[in-house]
């Protein structure tokens, strides 16, 4: 049989089981908000790692001529090279909603037999057979590709082919598909050459022996691997090397997982004040038992052991609700975001770490937020306890200032008075309601900031409004002459793209990245600078160069020389400016200085501002400009419409600001309950004061508008709290979104004025219904009970 | 000869106030031997619960010694005090303070629980018989607020028993009572006198002045009479 103190702290919580229920919900939210982060977090953290590392990534891939057997038993025989693998790849275009989109096309022997960046079946048949293509995860909303439909392909100006697509299987490699604007495929090499490409293989993938390399070791390996390649009489035009066992986007994976965590461990706080208000409520009530029991020979140990021992098994009832709950959400959340990141969580689970670490953090959290409060009340002194009477004087208020406010009648005086009496649970209130509103205020602000950030980027970066890329190059004369002859078109420029690599002082090459090379005094785009200057006419060898190629090349300066290889050619030039062009690598030239260094003018590329408003129009022109370009003799390759481009990024990024109004909302919840508990409590200790109330007159509506009052005071007041509190929110999610997606720029930081205006409707909302409950309580005190109260 | 259960020397008590210290009792000393049934009187004021506080240790002179037996209670840590004022005192309160949320037994339990007196298994038992004793047996399983007040004062004096305590203190028992009901309780008090127990009461019943050994009378912090049971 249990003993009369477990007896009285179990009937305790069965007698009080609103407020009993109130902790253990208090608790599960925070809980299931910080858990579920927790489980996105491990789970993301545990796929990304582990699913990436279980593709075997390649150390290395050197794009090269023809990769036969022979070279590739000569690579993979060299001491530092584990294993050595080759692909093809075939940039073509796939037509998707009646407009052409970039294609990459994959293509190996047999697929079966891939060990270096293997590839895991999603759906649908796997391999691909002859004639049949299996699309990328990543690519297939941006290919609007469904299995059983066909998806017709092009490679240059070969005859166009209905592949009918069979599967889809996912290169957790690759970058996502629809982040990239490609449609990233699968086909057997029979398929490439039907397509019109040489079935060769180009791809020369390595794994190198030794794992521990950093990534300058292994580019030396890599350097060994491209030596024996021009041995054998081919070309090799680039290497790349990426960060050993790092994921292509492990840095905006990392800072989604921390934005992330951080917020789960605001929820949690968040709940761990609102467990703090609820415990002190708790032992509000009890400070005369307390008394009680220390008179009869209870001593504070045993006091303290009672009441932390109820928190133990209240937070131990909590997590029962709430990890299942946190799980199921974590997994969710985590399958969305792999998704977006091209990842499968499928056969990965929560790591037992994290649960168990969700277990300890629930049943320990109340125990830690109910330590002081259970110290606070052991120590009352046994007199003091036995003469309490519930709310004392406190808050010695220096109320002045809300005398000097004209026209206030006693009633509403009353209740500002009494919103301000115990100051410490008003401030966990406050500060617990203010961050819900200051989270969800800097959501909406990151929402606002994500449309004008993608506003100005498809605005003010790029000036153009659609663009035609050419199988082949053309002078850029024609092309332009070509494209201004089609009727709804304003503007056009010609552009080319090549790769280009760093040439190091010890001989080797950096990573390849793009160089666009634009006419003089480019009007199409406009790209923020970061130092230095943006390109000038008369500038023959100037380059400029993004955030991303000056992080992987230490020891570029504005002002200095670097030493660039495009297309196999070698260079100088002098580094003018640094700009802010997005996550991949990129490097910009003038159309005069690229020529020179590639000993070739043409161009194959057209951007194209329409003098056509209006997506349906805009795609019919890219139509009718296919069209008269190829009658014209060009040969189009892809064309891109930046609206449907600027529809599917802002769709993608608004998905991951929604997560955030979700735990915004969570908060709102925590707090709601947290200005419940306040006022249930405020009741309680004042039935004294209500019966006086009462007694002099006090009608039912004056004792409801009375604690109604009070809740709103503290709600508006969190309400005014929140808008500079979001401020600093804005701009950290501002920040954070920026190294995760896309550079945030002009971070929305004052909320609109219907913002402000829906989260005091919100907050008023929110006080009315936490208040309800304690106001109805108030106005069920009867005098008499209440004069009574001991 | 009885020895004193209970000595006081020179013992003063101030609180302080918005408008300076306030005295409760004044260099009061004072003596009371096992056995005794020792009521204090006074007016509001005069420092009977002051006088009652610091003999159970719920609160401490500002100057002088408390001794309860052999026991300095005045140097008692609070730790200690607690042990202590468990095993060595019992405290009977003008408004019964039983935890509601316990049955009658459970509440007389409670002590016996908190101090590790009795085995565990045999807590129950005792509770009973006290109940018995009080005549409250039949409402063993009943909560306080289902209980008259009479009746929640019986289950507070078992509860004040429950670890046989040297010293039994009272503190307005029959305050909150009507007058049968209240003479039922003093008669009650009378009886466990008899019995060997020391009692020491405040109270404002003429009554109980007439059943007890001593009348202590306070005035202004002070002892004003000290003598025989009508006295004062």
């Amino acid at each position: 049989m249990a003993s009369p103190r477990v007896r009285k702290v179990l009937r305790d919580v069965w007698h009080h089981k609103a407020r009993t229920v109130l902790v253990v919900l208090a608790i599960a939210i925070g809980i299931v908000g910080a858990g579920a982060v927790l489980n996105t977090w491990s789970l993301l953290r545990r796929v990304t790692r582990e699913g990436f590392l279980a593709t075997h990534p390649a150390s290395a891939t050197i794009r090269t001529d023809s990769i036969d057997i022979a070279l590739l038993a000569r690579v993979r025989a060299l001491p530092a090279v584990k294993d050595a693998a080759a692909r093809r790849t075939v940039v073509g275009r796939a037509m998707v909603g009646g407009s052409w989109r970039t294609a990459v096309l994959f293509a190996a022997p047999d697929f079966n037999a891939v060990k270096i960046g293997t590839l895991q079946p999603v759906s649908g048949a796997w391999p691909p057979t002859d004639g049949a293509i299996v699309v990328e995860a990543s690519s297939v909303e941006y290919a609007d590709a469904a299995i059983g439909q066909p998806l017709v392909v092009q490679v240059g100006e070969a005859e166009q082919q209905a592949l009918g697509v069979t599967g889809i299987a996912r290169d957790a490699g690759l970058p996502p598909g629809w982040m990239e604007h490609v449609v990233y495929a699968f086909v057997t090499p029979e398929t490439v050459e039907r397509l019109g490409a040489p079935a060769s293989l180009n791809l020369l993938q390595i794994v190198v022996q030794d794992d521990a390399l950093d990534r300058e070791a292994v580019r030396r390996v890599a350097y060994e691997v491209k030596a024996l390649v021009e041995r054998t009489g081919r070309r090799v035009l680039d290497v790349d090397v990426p960060e050993p066992g790092e994921h292509i986007h492990a840095a905006q994976i990392n800072s989604l997982l921390y934005t992330q965590g951080a917020f789960g461990l605001l929820a949690l706080l968040l709940s761990g004040f609102l467990v703090v208000n609820l415990v002190t409520a708790m032992l509000s009530g009890q400070v005369r038992e307390i008394g009680v029991m220390k008179a009869i020979g209870a001593r504070g140990s045993q006091l303290a052991a009672m009441y932390l021992g109820l928190a133990l098994v209240l937070g131990l009832v909590a997590c029962v609700v709430a990890l299942p709950a946190a799980a199921l959400l974590g997994r969710w959340y985590a399958e969305f975001t792999a998704r977006l990141l091209n990842f499968d969580t499928t056969g990965f689970s929560i790591p037992a770490w994290a649960i168990a670490l969700q277990l300890a953090v629930g049943a320990l959290l109340p125990v830690a937020a109910a330590a002081f409060p259970v110290a606070r009340g052991c120590r009352i002194p046994v007199s003091a306890a036995l003469r309490d009477f519930g709310i004392d004087g406190e808050g010695k208020g220096n109320d002045r200032w809300l005398r000097r406010i004209g026209g206030m009648t006693r009633p509403l005086l009353l209740s500002l008075r009494n919103a301000f009496r115990r100051r410490q649970r008003m401030a966990l209130t406050l500060v617990t309601l203010s961050m819900g509103g200051a989270v969800y205020l800097g959501a909406l602000n990151l929402r606002a900031s994500i449309r004008n950030s993608v506003g100005y980027t498809f605005g003010e970066i790029f000036r153009y409004d659609l663009s035609i890329g050419f199988a082949r190059s053309y002078p850029a004369d024609s092309i332009e002459a070509a494209v201004t002859r089609v009727e709804g078109v304003s503007r056009v420029e010609a552009w080319s793209g090549n790769r280009a690599a760093i040439a190091r002082p010890e001989g080797m090459l950096g990573n390849a990245f793009p160089i666009g090379a634009l006419p003089n005094g480019s009007r199409m785009v406009a790209f923020p600078v970061d130092s230095g200057r943006w390109l000038a006419a008369g500038d023959s060898n100037g380059l400029v160069v993004n955030r991303s190629v000056l992080r992987g090349e230490r020891g570029m300066s504005i002002g200095g020389e670097v030493t660039l290889v495009v297309d196999g050619k070698s260079s100088r030039w002098i580094l003018f400016g640094v700009v802010e062009s997005g996550p991949g690598p990129m490097a910009f030239a003038t159309r005069e200085a690229v020529a020179r260094a590639t000993g070739d003018d043409r161009m194959d590329r057209a951007v194209i501002v329409a003098s056509l408003r209006g997506p349906a129009q805009q795609a019919e022109l890219s139509r009718r400009l296919r069209e008269e370009l190829q009658n014209r003799g060009f040969e189009v390759g892809s064309s891109q419409l930046m609206a449907e481009s600027r529809r599917v990024l802002e769709d993608h990024l608004l998905l991951v600001a929604g997560f955030l109004m979700i735990m915004s909302q969570a908060m709102i919840v925590v707090g709601g309950l947290g200005l419940a508990s306040t006022m249930s409590l405020s009741v309680l200790e004042r039935t004294r004061e209500i019966g006086v109330l009462r007694a002099i007159g006090a009608r039912h509506g004056s004792i409801l508008s009375m604690v109604q009052i009070e809740g709103l005071v503290i709600s508006v007041a969190s309400w005014a709290l929140a808008i500079p509190l979001s401020v600093p929110m804005s701009v950290i999610l501002g920040n954070a979104f920026g190294r995760i997606m896309m550079p945030v720029r002009f971070v929305t930081l004052v909320p609109e004025p219907s913002g402000m205006l829906l989260w005091l409707v919100v907050v008023v909302a929110v006080s009315l219904v936490a208040c309800a409950w304690p106001a109805y309580r108030a106005t069920r005190v009867t005098t008499a009970a209440a004069l009574a109260y001991e | 000869m009885t020895s004193p259960l209970i000595t006081l020397k020179n013992v003063t008590r101030t609180f302080p106030g918005a408008a300076g210290d306030f005295t409760a009792l004044a260099d009061v000393s004072l003596t009371i031997d096992r056995g005794e049934f020792a009521v204090v009187v006074g007016q509001s004021g005069s420092g009977k619960s002051t006088l009652l506080g610091l003999l159970s240790g719920i609160d401490r002179p500002t100057r002088g010694e408390v001794f309860v037996g052999d026991t300095a209670v005045h140097s008692l840590s609070e730790r200690a005090m607690s042990s202590w004022r468990g095993r060595a005192v019992g405290i009977v309160f003008q408004f019964f303070q039983l935890l509601p949320t316990l049955t009658a037994a459970e509440n007389v339990m409670l002590p016996m629980d908190f101090c590790g007196t009795w085995v565990a298994r045999e807590r129950r038992d005792r509770a009973l018989a006290l109940l018995e004793r009080l005549d409250v047996a039949d409402q063993a399983d009943k909560f306080p607020p289902k209980l008259s007040g009479g009746q929640q004062q019986r289950v507070a004096i078992a509860r004040a028993l429950a670890n046989e305590p040297a010293l039994l203190l009272a503190d307005e028992p029959t305050g909150n009572l009507d007058s049968r009901t209240s003479d039922a309780i003093l008669e009650l008090f009378r009886g466990l006198v008899s019995e060997g127990q020391t009692v020491v009461m405040v109270t404002h019943e003429r009554s109980a002045r007439r059943l007890a050994s001593r009348t202590i009378t306070l005035a202004d912090g002070r002892i004003v009479a000290n003598g025989g049971g009508s006295d004062g």
